[in-house]
């Protein structure tokens, strides 16, 4: 099986190098991201530098958490539409091994993209003379951590419907809303508005915030690192808790997406 | 080789609608050795029962049987089996040079570049190895599929409407190597609208209509139809018996057509005439005119 998980591998590399779609994709979101902080880079103001390399760094992450789930979503949703699969499972390689080598390769790329603006994000802060701090690796560990979750969440997606509706429904049905809907719930009961309704209404909310895949679990324990960059011993182990939940996250995806494509029909 | 029993396929039409029964109890059997032909109209079922074999499709119910075991996705019964698609489903983001590679490579076996090369220069495609797939006509898609169907030596054959689209020369190479791969031994599945084609080269035929085997015989015998007609030829200058329907009479020589029943008559007419039997034999009729036939029920 190992010539066959290579062959689809190199196969699935070339598939990302020469995508116009995820080209273009990146395209835009750099172009996006050098506009929007060239000008800080070039403010006079004292500290300027340090917050053009934060904000720099924290657009190119955000662009790495959405570029992840278009890794996950196009080559799955592109190889259905193709209809190219059956040249593959009519050979003998499971869907396992394809499936496995196609998230790999997902994750090959992220992981590259990771590097490049984890570099870039050093580079600038050479450059600006700003102090380099550790929670540039911390940031950049607990995005790679997301866009592991996120590239498998949308591979899963991607298998079971179309890849509009998948990104739609991965905006929509996201926890953060659920939880944003559980805050205002807890808000109406604790003012005396509530009865069993609204309790049992807020509990849903609860198990769909924690059902939903979250990019950053651990948000709120680290939500001061991004902005300051700065890491406390207690903090690493949150990067740690990410990398578990996203490759919990990655098994139970993958199983749900295998047997999906066992189930599919691929004529 | 393959044991399909009962096997049908319905397909759902929306919620409430009456499921589309593209295969509706076929039973079929191809032996080891075979080249056979799925023929039939447009819908009747020939590419369901193909996707079947192939492990791409779940029949609804029946029992199938490919080298002896139940086709699955990507399982080893694999290793023996190659398939070339009707529509050039390929990876398009790939070369000519890298597709070719990329099949052959799922085989599990390290592939030297030369046989790559090798195959790519035996179907015309050595000049354009470069070229992406999604650039590519599909004349040259369907000569890629054929490529990567015979870079390893397999046991068991798909092919379906193989020559489509392909020039005539290559379209005579082709034929030329699924002759030699079917002397060397091995098991050809082939579906086509194409029946000159399959006189060529089938030696079994299935004549599909409705999702069942309408008839599946070998090809000699489905082509003996008209068993109640001889053809004959004979030494003759008077008058022949009304029954003989006279198509030429050539320099002394007479011939037409009898009917069975009039076999030994025949015989003794021209025994006592002492005319020399040059030709009688039972008329045979093209794959075509034996196929209207079976679709019309006259057989």
């Amino acid at each position: 099986m190992r010539e066959q998980f290579k062959a689809n591998l190199r196969a699935h590399i070339l598939y990302y190098r020469r995508s116009r779609l995820l080209l273009a994709f990146a395209l835009v979101f750099l172009g996006m991201t050098l506009l929007y902080s060239l000008p800080a880079l070039f403010s006079p103001l004292q500290g300027a530098a340090f917050s053009a390399a934060r904000e720099i760094f924290t657009t190119l992450n955000m662009f790495l958490t959405a570029f992840s789930a278009g890794l996950g979503l196009f080559i799955v949703s592109s190889h259905l539409r193709d209809r190219n699969l059956k040249m593959v499972f009519t050979k003998p390689c499971p869907p396992e091994w394809w499936l496995a080598s196609a998230y790999l390769s997902a994750v090959l790329v992220s992981a590259l993209v990771n590097a490049a603006i984890l570099a870039c994000a050093l580079a600038v802060s050479l450059v600006a003379h700003a102090k380099i701090q550790a929670g540039l690796a911390f940031v950049s560990l607990d995005t790679f951590a997301g866009s592991l979750a996120l590239t498998a969440y949308f591979m899963f997606l991607a298998m079971i419907i179309h890849p509009v509706i998948a990104v739609v429904f991965a905006l929509v049905f996201n926890p953060s809303i659920f939880y944003h809907m559980q805050i205002w719930t807890q808000a109406l009961i604790n003012s005396g508005a509530g009865g069993a309704f609204l309790r049992l209404v807020e509990r849903l909310f609860h198990i769909l915030y924690m059902t939903f895949p979250m990019v950053h679990p651990f948000s709120r324990e680290t939500s001061g690192i991004e902005n300051s960059l700065r890491v406390e011993t207690g903090h690493w182990h949150y990067a740690f808790y990410s990398l578990g939940y996203a490759l919990a996250l990655t098994a139970l995806s993958y199983c749900l997406s295998l047997f999906f494509l066992r189930r599919k029909k691929l004529i | 080789m393959i044991v399909a029993e009962k096997l049908s396929v319905h397909f759902r039409r929306g919620l409430l609608g009456p499921p589309l029964k593209a295969l509706d109890g076929l039973n079929l059997e191809v032996r080891e050795g075979d080249f056979f032909a799925l023929v039939g109209q447009n819908g009747a079922g020939k590419s369901t029962a193909m996707y079947c074999f192939l492990g791409l499709l779940r029949p609804t119910a029946g029992r199938l049987h490919v080298m002896g075991r139940v086709p699955e996705l990507g399982s080893k019964l694999y290793d023996a089996v190659a398939y070339l698609p009707e529509e050039p489903h390929y990876d398009l983001y790939l070369t000519v040079e890298e597709a070719v590679g990329y099949y052959a490579s799922l085989y599990g076996k390290p592939l030297p570049a030369k046989t790559i090369q090798a195959a790519l220069e035996r179907l015309g495609l050595a000049d354009f190895k470069s070229l992406p797939l999604a650039k590519c006509s599909k004349g040259m898609k369907q000569k890629v599929g054929i490529a990567q169907c015979l870079i390893h030596r397999t046991k068991l054959l798909f092919l379906d409407e193989p020559t489509r689209g392909l020039d005539p020369i290559i379209v005579m190479q082709f034929r030329q190597v699924l002759r030699e791969l079917h002397r060397q031994g091995a098991t050809i599945v082939m579906n086509s609208h194409v029946l000159s084609e399959i006189e060529m080269l089938a030696n079994r035929v299935a004549i599909i209509e409705k999702g069942r085997a309408i008839a599946q015989d070998t090809l000699e015998n489905l082509m003996r139809l008209d068993q109640d007609v001889y053809n004959v030829a004979f030494e003759g200058n008077g008058d022949a018996p009304e029954w003989v329907s006279i198509e030429s009479r050539q320099g002394g020589t007479v011939r037409g057509s009898i009917p069975a029943a009039r076999l030994y008559d025949f015989v003794e007419y021209t025994r006592q005439a002492g005319s020399r039997v040059l030709e009688c034999s039972l008329k045979k009729s093209t794959l075509e005119e034996s196929y209207l036939k079976i679709l019309k029920g006259e057989r």
